[in-house]
């Protein structure tokens, strides 16, 4: 098939099913939920066909003129964007359908459903951009319907707040990224994502490397505002106030994903700023770590995944900045199939008991949703990066990334940041699958109306991504040919000390939480002043808003002063002044003869002695 | 069917003639004037598309000139004609005329009246747009200025005779500044002409241009909402009723702008370049000053005024820097673009929290809270128009921001940087709305609401804003085309 028609299917199916399902199907949910799903199928149709066909061609369309400037909008078809397009649309659908099951009992499902397709759109269409400019504004789409999509059950303040959070946290990192972007145009003329990467023509030839740096350090800016690195990570975890599914989908596996995948896309571009790359190591890294500590002690199942993500994340983006373009990517994918699963599985267990709290999820008897707790082992044991899961051969690659030169510290960092990786995920898994005792199953909970624990719809693709997240760690060579790049091997040896942090880890959790006599308490709960800091997410947010926030609401109010006072407050005396001349000299004019007659003899004399005098 | 037709003298007849039908109906025949001022709009709508069609983008200057000499001695004549800019101001105006006559369907009070001044206002924003004579430019810049008096000051809520007065001041001051300014180029220019595009031929003494240029440019900045003149336009929103906060923010600001370009920029270009500088900086301050102080007002129309404040300054940014060279061309493009964009904006905005208003007679943001439960039509076009005005992708605003901008970051990177990220503060002031009334826990006391949501043709007018918003967030080149020639050709001099 012509790529074109491929890509518009791709595309143009859930922007169709958007379109429809808001605008003629609010009162039909099932209609709805099936043009949505179908739309859903019809892109993975597309980008699957369009994967198969292979690298092409890009596509490219003028889409305004301004001057002598030129917008050429369109698809770029290379082994980053087909694969990470197919990896999307799977996902996407994958939470399609499990939400058929698990907002099945929403009043606004078709709301739902709608704005899960509109996501699609933006994200694939933001994939598949051939134009900076168009990355960009697909980029800010996605964040769009990431609002609605947090804010969805928006009669709770927590969860527009969260979405409000969301939004501007990351704006602030847009802002960022669009001035960058700017800056790529004053510089090379034109946002041809191709034209900007050519080794002869583009920018890293172009800029100087003063000005390189500049504007690969805004657009990574805009990368630790949308992929959650510190210090704008905060938005993640509140972002957990949304459905699970979307969680599942947006904050895991691919808008915040959107961020790591921009830097892959303007790889060649960061490979030439050495400056950029440094603080990229050292943002990712303690992105890395700093996460990993907060997911230690958090209580929430879906806070221990939310932060795992911003570790996860931050390892992409150490891979990426270490120069290796494949190690980037290929944890990029193996991610989102796990941490899909994982968040998916965790939407089985909060569906059925109703509660979030692992600890409660383990005495209500979590272990006996089988289908979850498998979910749960597989994508669990993937995140922790236990062999020969999807995790371990990705973060294996980027262990080697950073190791090439020799040990650093970044590597060092990573190191820790693995091992407790390992540990918070076995402390996730011992805290449902091993409590210190069961409470019987309350009768009610059978009554409850939820039915079975799994229906079909949620039970196909948690199967299908805990299969996918099995197996994904043996397609790195297929990753690396689809990158253009030989798949290198690593010796035993050198994985050795990544295995030996995770079977710490393991043993750590096994030891605090797994074991029958385990007291169930972090180790860092012996040193109470630092499981405060962890509990407290660093105080990172108590900083914005004892500084940040309050700094911004003082400036306006004391502009909204300066302007009742001062601006219209002077307009406004100045016209009541007017009013008061006018006023007194009214009263002047009193109609009382003796009045008149009493000032014409002063007037007179006034003037008839100054006459005299000067006479 | 253009070929014959005086197109811009028939666009300019349609609210003239309703006028007069409007006029000879008796008051009582409420229905007949709203039909009358509703086909005016659609048959003034239909041509504006007619024009936009036929005006060919490849030839540069004014285009379907109607001349008819007027008064001889004094170079007096009508004169209409379009170039690229008037005609998709035309259109603007013609989208917010025909959208505003829906809106007030439902006004009761002194119907006659209303739309007799309503139609009036319409006549003199047309009659800017399209005179290419200085003498019947500013006759209808006062035509189009002086109906918002009554219109504020019997049609209005609140603090209306406040606000309709200091309105009035403060246009009529920026007319005073404006009209020796006028007289003292007809003189300078010894031409003995009004005719606009012979007094732009002419190169003036650039001292003269030097000190006529501010009258010019602050006459017409106080009705863009220039900062610091800025006071009376948020009040005036407040106070008037729907329709003609739709027509003084949609297409009356614009005429402020429309006037700094047709008169200032084009008739005393170097006057432009000499103050340019400074009153970029005005209109910076103005972009960011504004964010600041929506994000403090508790009543909705307070918010959108001041947004028009910060949105107009980057109108009035993008005017200055379209004369300083190093990017004019996206300057002035997306000058215009803004124009147009925050026109059809700002129209959605007051048309939409009309309505609320006339259902809850509300406008307080904390009286409500999970509206969007309660009229879940009327919060979600809010809401379009929110994120247009936050300047998110796929609505018409977006490539205006973009292009002005672009050329600020260009001219000058300090203030470019201070107003993209002003972007964050315009997001912080439209969220807050957001989730103060739309969202949270849904107070009981609206419930009543549910009924009266938006439904069947009340839709229309709103349905249709949000359509041209997203067309032209998404073909940015349909309007783009018609302008950039005009924009090549306006700023060759420079």
């Amino acid at each position: 098939m012509e790529p074109l028609s491929l890509i518009l299917l791709t595309t143009v199916a859930p922007l169709a099913a958007f379109t429809l399902a808001i605008l003629l199907l609010m009162q039909q949910p099932r209609l709805a939920q099936i043009v949505v799903i179908g739309g859903g199928t019809l892109s993975l149709a597309g980008a699957a066909l369009l994967l198969f066909q292979g690298p092409m061609a890009p596509l490219r369309y003028l889409w305004f003129t301004s001057g002598d400037m030129q917008l050429r909008f369109g698809f770029l078809f290379d082994g980053i964007s087909l694969m990470f397009g197919v990896a999307v649309a799977l996902i996407t659908l994958c939470v399609m359908v499990y939400s058929l099951g698990y907002m099945g009992h929403d009043p606004s499902k078709t709301r739902y459903f709608a704005m899960l397709a509109l996501f699609e759109w933006a994200m694939l269409s933001f994939v598949y951009a051939v134009d900076l400019l168009q990355s960009f504004i697909f980029w800010e789409l996605v964040g769009l319907a990431s609002f609605f999509l947090i804010g969805f059950w928006y009669e709770k303040p927590s969860a527009t707040a969260a979405a409000k959070k969301a939004f501007l946290m990351t704006r602030v990192g847009d802002v960022g990224l669009f001035i960058g972007v700017l800056l790529v145009l004053q510089v090379a003329g034109h946002f041809d994502i191709p034209g900007l990467l050519a080794a002869d023509t583009g920018l890293v030839a172009q800029a100087k490397p003063a000005v390189l740096t500049m504007i690969t350090l805004l657009i990574f800016v805009g990368i630790v505002g949308k992929s959650a690195q510190f210090p704008l990570h905060t938005w993640l975890p509140d972002a957990m106030e949304g459905p699970t599914p979307v969680s599942a989908l947006l904050h895991s596996a691919t808008m915040v994903a959107a961020g790591v995948y921009l830097m892959a896309r303007l790889h060649p571009l960061f490979m030439g700023s050495e400056t950029t790359l440094g603080v990229i190591l050292v943002i990712a890294s303690i992105t890395a770590l700093l996460a990993a500590t907060m997911a230690m002690v958090a209580t929430d199942i879906k806070k221990v995944l939310a932060y795992s993500s911003i570790s996860q994340l931050g390892f992409m983006l150490l891979g990426l900045a270490a120069g290796s373009l494949f190690a980037g990517v290929f944890h990029l994918i193996t991610h989102a199939l796990f941490k899909a699963l994982l968040f998916l599985c965790s939407g089985l267990f909060i569906h059925h008991f109703e509660s979030n709290d692992l600890a409660q999820i383990g005495r209500r008897g979590g272990r006996r949703m089988r289908f979850a707790t498998a979910g749960l082992l597989v994508g669990g044991a993937a995140l922790a990066g236990i062999p020969p899961l999807g995790g371990f051969f990705s973060k294996e690659e980027i262990f080697a990334a950073l190791g090439q030169d020799g040990v650093t510290i970044y590597s060092i960092v990573a190191l820790l940041a693995a091992f407790l990786t390992a540990y918070y995920t076995f402390r996730m898994i011992f805290l449902v699958t091993r409590p210190a005792h069961m409470e019987q199953p309350a009768p009610e909970d059978h009554a409850h109306g939820h039915g079975r624990a799994e229906p079909w719809s949620m039970a196909l693709p948690v199967l299908l991504l805990t299969v996918g997240a099995a197996i994904a760690g043996f397609w790195g060579s297929a990753i690396a040919s689809g990158l253009g790049i030989g798949a290198a091997h690593h010796s035993l040896a050198s994985m050795a000390p990544a295995v030996l942090v995770v079977i710490a880890g393991v043993l750590l959790a096994w030891m605090d939480f797994g074991r029958q006599s385990a007291a169930r308490v972090g180790f860092i709960a012996r040193i109470p002043a630092l499981e405060k800091l962890f509990n407290n997410g660093w105080y990172v947010d108590a900083f914005y808003d004892a500084v940040v926030v309050r700094t911004t609401m003082l400036i306006a109010t004391i502009l909204h002063a300066v302007e009742n006072k001062l601006f219209d407050g002077s307009f406004d005396r100045l016209g009541f002044s007017v009013l008061g001349i006018g006023a007194g000299t009214t009263r002047l004019q009193n109609g009382w003869v003796q009045f008149y007659a009493g000032w014409t003899v002063i007037l007179i004399g006034v003037a008839a002695a100054y006459i005299g005098m000067g006479g | 069917m253009m070929g014959d037709l005086p197109v811009l003298t028939t666009i300019l007849l349609c609210p003239v003639a309703a006028l007069v039908l409007v006029l000879l109906t008796p008051a009582r025949a409420a229905h007949v004037v709203r039909w009358i001022s509703a086909a005016s709009a659609l048959l003034a709508s239909v041509l504006s598309i007619q024009l936009w069609r036929a005006y060919d983008t490849v030839q540069s200057g004014f285009q379907f000139v109607e001349i008819i000499p007027w008064v001889q001695e004094v170079g007096i004549s009508y004169h209409l004609a379009v170039d690229g800019f008037s005609t998709i101001l035309v259109m603007l105006n013609s989208i917010v005329f025909f959208t505003g006559v829906l809106t007030m369907w439902d006004l009761e009070t002194r119907v006659k009246e209303f739309f007799a001044f309503m139609l009036l206002l319409v006549i003199g924003v047309y009659g800017v747009f399209l005179s290419q004579d200085l003498f019947f430019f500013f006759l209808f810049y006062e035509i189009a200025v002086v109906p918002m008096y009554p219109l504020i000051l019997i049609w209005g809520s609140g603090n209306r005779d406040y606000a309709a007065m200091k309105l009035m001041l403060f246009l009529l001051a920026g007319s005073a500044l404006l009209f020796p300014a006028l007289l003292s180029i007809y003189h300078a220019s010894g031409l003995g002409t009004f005719n606009m595009i012979l007094l732009a031929q002419k190169s003036f003494d650039p001292d003269f241009q030097i000190f006529v240029y501010p009258f010019v440019f602050l006459g017409f900045g106080v009705l863009a909402g220039l900062f610091p003149f800025h006071g009376w336009s948020p009040t005036g929103h407040v106070a008037a009723p729907s329709a003609v906060s739709m027509l003084h923010a949609g297409v009356l600001m614009k005429l402020g702008a429309y006037g700094i370009l047709a008169v200032g920029i084009r008739l005393l270009p170097m006057g432009a370049v000499y103050w340019a500088p400074t009153f970029a900086t005005l209109a910076a301050i103005g972009v960011v000053y504004g964010a600041f102080i929506a994000m403090r007002q508790t009543d909705f129309k307070f918010v959108i005024g001041f947004s028009s404040v910060s949105h107009m300054g980057i109108v009035v940014l993008g005017l200055n820097l379209a004369v300083l060279g190093t990017a004019g061309q996206d300057a002035l493009n997306g000058a215009v673009f803004q124009m147009f964009a925050h026109g059809v904006m700002t129209a959605l905005f007051f048309s939409t929290v009309g309505f609320i208003y006339d259902r809850s007679h509300s406008k307080t943001i904390a009286d409500f809270g999970g509206l969007g439960s309660q009229m879940p039509r009327a919060v979600s076009i809010f809401i379009i128009a929110g994120l247009c005005g936050a300047g998110v992708p796929g609505l018409a605003s977006f490539w205006a921001e973009l292009l002005v901008f672009m050329a600020a970051l260009k001219t000058y990177p300090v203030m470019g940087v201070a107003i993209i990220v002003g972007l964050v503060l315009t997001a912080i002031y439209v969220l807050r709305v957001f989730s103060m009334a739309f969202f949270g826990p849904v107070n009981d006391k609206w419930d009543g609401l549910r009924a009266v949501d938006l439904q069947g043709w009340q839709l229309l007018p709103r349905a249709l804003l949000v359509a041209v918003l997203l067309f032209f967030g998404f073909f940015p080149r349909v309007l783009l085309d018609v302008i950039d020639g005009t924009t090549t050709h306006m700023l060759l001099v420079f």
